[in-house]
C-alpha cells in the first residue's frame, strides 16, 4: 500500500501544479471538506508521510526504479512547458486504473497538501485563469489548441511573409496562398520542360549530373515497394554502360573527364 | 501523443538528391514509348511529366515516412493501375476522419491541398503541410535550374 501510494501521489504532483493555483481559495477547502468525509481521515496521515518523503526526493540519491522514475518526471518536469504537463496529465489518468471521481477528489485534496511544498519544487508557475474549466476534456482541448498553435508558428517560419498577418486565419490564409503558388510554379516549370526539350534528350550536363551522383544511394528515405520504378532505376543507376547507350548524347565526351564545373553551375548546389 | 516536447522535424534532403530522383523519373518518361511519338499532345506532356515531378519529389524527399508522399504515391500508382504496398509499422487509423469535425480550427482548404490530408488531425496536418512545402519549394528550384540550364544552350 505504501509503495503504491507513494507512486501514486507522485503521478498527483505532477498533475495536481497547474491546478493548484486554480484551487486557491474558497473551492479549494470546500473541495477538500467534501473529499474528506468522502475519503475518511485516515488517507492524510499517509499522504503526509508520502509528501514528506517525495519533497526530499530531489536531493536524496536514488536507489529504486520508483524513486528513478520520480525524479526524472520531476527533472523534466522544470524544463516543460504548461502544455506538456497538460498532456502528462491527460495520458496520467489514463494509465491510473481508477475512477474518475475519485481522481478528481484525491488530486483536489492533495492539491492544498502540496502547497506547502510548493517552494521546495520548481513547478512551472501557471497563471490562474479565472473561470476557467478544470475538467478533463477541456484541459485536453486546450492542450491540443497550443499543440496546434505552436506547429503554426513553425509554419509561419517557413512561410515567406507570414509575420505581418496576425491570427490563425489570416495566417491560414497565407499558407493556402503560398502552397497554391507552389504547384501553380511546378505546373508552369513542367510546361515549359515540355516546350523546350520535347524528347526529353538530357545533354551531358545532366549525364554529368548523374555520373556524379552515381553513388549516391537511392533508397534514402526508406523502401518502397513500389515496383515499376524500382527495378527501372535500380538497373539505369548500377550498370552505368547501359544507361549511356540508351540515352540520346550530343558530343563523344568520355564520362570521366565530365567533372563538377558545369554540374555547380548547372544545379548551383548550395 | 505524449510526444508533445519532441522537437517538430521538418529536414529537407539536399537538392541533388530531389535533383537525382527528377532526372531519373524523367528519363523513365522518355524510355516509353509513347511520349515521343509526334501525336502525343503537349498537354499530355505536361501532365506527364508534371506527374513525374511530384512522384520523384515524394520519393525524394518523404519516402515512406511522411503521410503526404504516400497519398501521393499511392494516387499516382492508382493511375496507372498498379498496386503500391507500403511496408508500415503502425496502422493508420482513418477514424481520425470523425475527430476532425470536433475541432473549431477548419482547414478544410489546406486538407484539400495537400495531398493525404483528408485523414489526419489538425496538428499533423500542419506538419505535415510545413514539410510538403520545404519540398516543393526545393523541387520547384531544381526545375527552374533545369529550365535555366536547359533554355541557355
Amino acid at each position: 500500500m505504501d509503495l503504491t501510494g507513494l507512486k501514486w501521489l507522485q503521478q498527483q504532483q505532477q498533475m495536481v501544479s497547474p491546478e493548484f493555483l486554480q484551487m486557491l481559495g474558497s473551492d479549494g477547502r470546500e473541495e477538500l471538506r467534501r473529499v474528506e468525509t468522502y475519503l475518511g481521515k485516515n488517507i492524510f496521515d499517509t499522504i503526509d508521510g508520502c509528501i514528506s518523503r517525495t519533497s526530499s526526493f530531489q536531493t536524496e540519491p536514488v536507489k529504486n526504479n520508483e524513486e528513478n522514475r520520480a525524479v526524472a518526471l520531476l527533472n523534466k518536469r522544470k524544463s516543460e512547458g504548461k502544455t506538456e504537463t497538460r498532456e502528462k496529465k491527460k495520458k496520467k489518468i489514463k494509465a491510473e486504473d481508477e475512477t474518475e471521481s475519485s481522481m478528481k477528489g484525491k488530486s483536489n485534496m492533495s492539491n492544498t497538501e502540496t502547497s506547502s511544498d510548493i517552494h521546495k519544487q520548481d513547478y512551472i508557475h501557471v497563471r490562474a485563469r479565472r473561470g476557467e474549466a478544470t475538467d478533463r476534456h477541456s484541459l485536453a482541448e486546450r492542450a491540443r489548441r497550443e499543440k496546434i498553435s505552436k506547429k503554426m508558428k513553425c509554419l509561419q517560419d517557413i512561410v515567406p511573409g507570414c509575420n505581418k498577418v496576425t491570427g490563425k486565419a489570416g495566417m491560414l490564409d497565407e499558407i493556402i496562398n503560398y502552397v497554391q503558388s507552389l504547384q501553380q510554379q511546378v505546373e508552369f516549370l513542367s510546361m515549359k520542360l515540355s516546350v523546350l526539350n520535347p524528347q526529353l534528350e538530357f545533354h551531358i550536363n545532366e549525364l554529368s549530373m548523374m555520373a556524379d551522383l552515381r553513388s549516391f544511394p537511392l533508397h534514402q528515405q526508406g523502401s518502397l515497394d513500389y515496383s515499376v520504378m524500382n527495378s527501372n532505376q535500380t538497373t539505369s543507376l548500377v550498370v552505368k554502360n547501359d544507361a549511356f547507350s540508351s540515352w540520346d548524347i550530343h558530343s563523344q565526351c568520355p564520362y570521366n573527364n565530365l567533372r563538377t564545373d558545369p554540374v555547380s553551375n548547372f544545379f548551383s548546389l548550395k | 501523443m505524449a510526444s508533445a516536447d519532441k522537437p517538430i522535424n521538418t529536414d529537407v534532403p539536399e537538392k541533388d538528391v530531389f535533383a537525382l530522383h527528377f532526372l531519373q523519373s524523367l528519363s523513365n518518361l522518355r524510355r516509353q514509348n509513347a511520349f515521343n511519338s509526334p501525336d502525343d499532345t503537349t498537354n499530355n506532356r505536361v501532365k506527364k511529366i508534371k506527374k513525374a515531378a511530384y512522384v520523384s519529389m515524394a520519393r525524394a524527399a518523404g519516402g515512406t515516412n511522411r503521410l503526404w508522399s504516400r497519398a501521393l504515391l499511392r494516387r499516382a500508382a492508382k493511375e496507372n493501375n498498379k498496386v503500391v504496398i507500403f511496408s508500415r509499422r503502425k496502422k493508420r487509423v482513418t477514424w481520425l476522419r470523425r475527430s476532425n469535425r470536433r475541432d473549431p480550427v477548419d482547414a478544410e482548404r489546406l486538407r484539400n491541398l495537400l495531398p493525404g490530408g483528408g485523414a489526419m488531425e489538425t496538428s499533423k496536418l500542419m506538419e505535415e503541410t510545413a514539410h510538403y512545402i520545404k519540398c516543393l519549394s526545393m523541387q520547384v528550384k531544381v526545375m527552374q535550374c533545369l529550365v535555366d540550364g536547359l533554355s541557355a544552350k
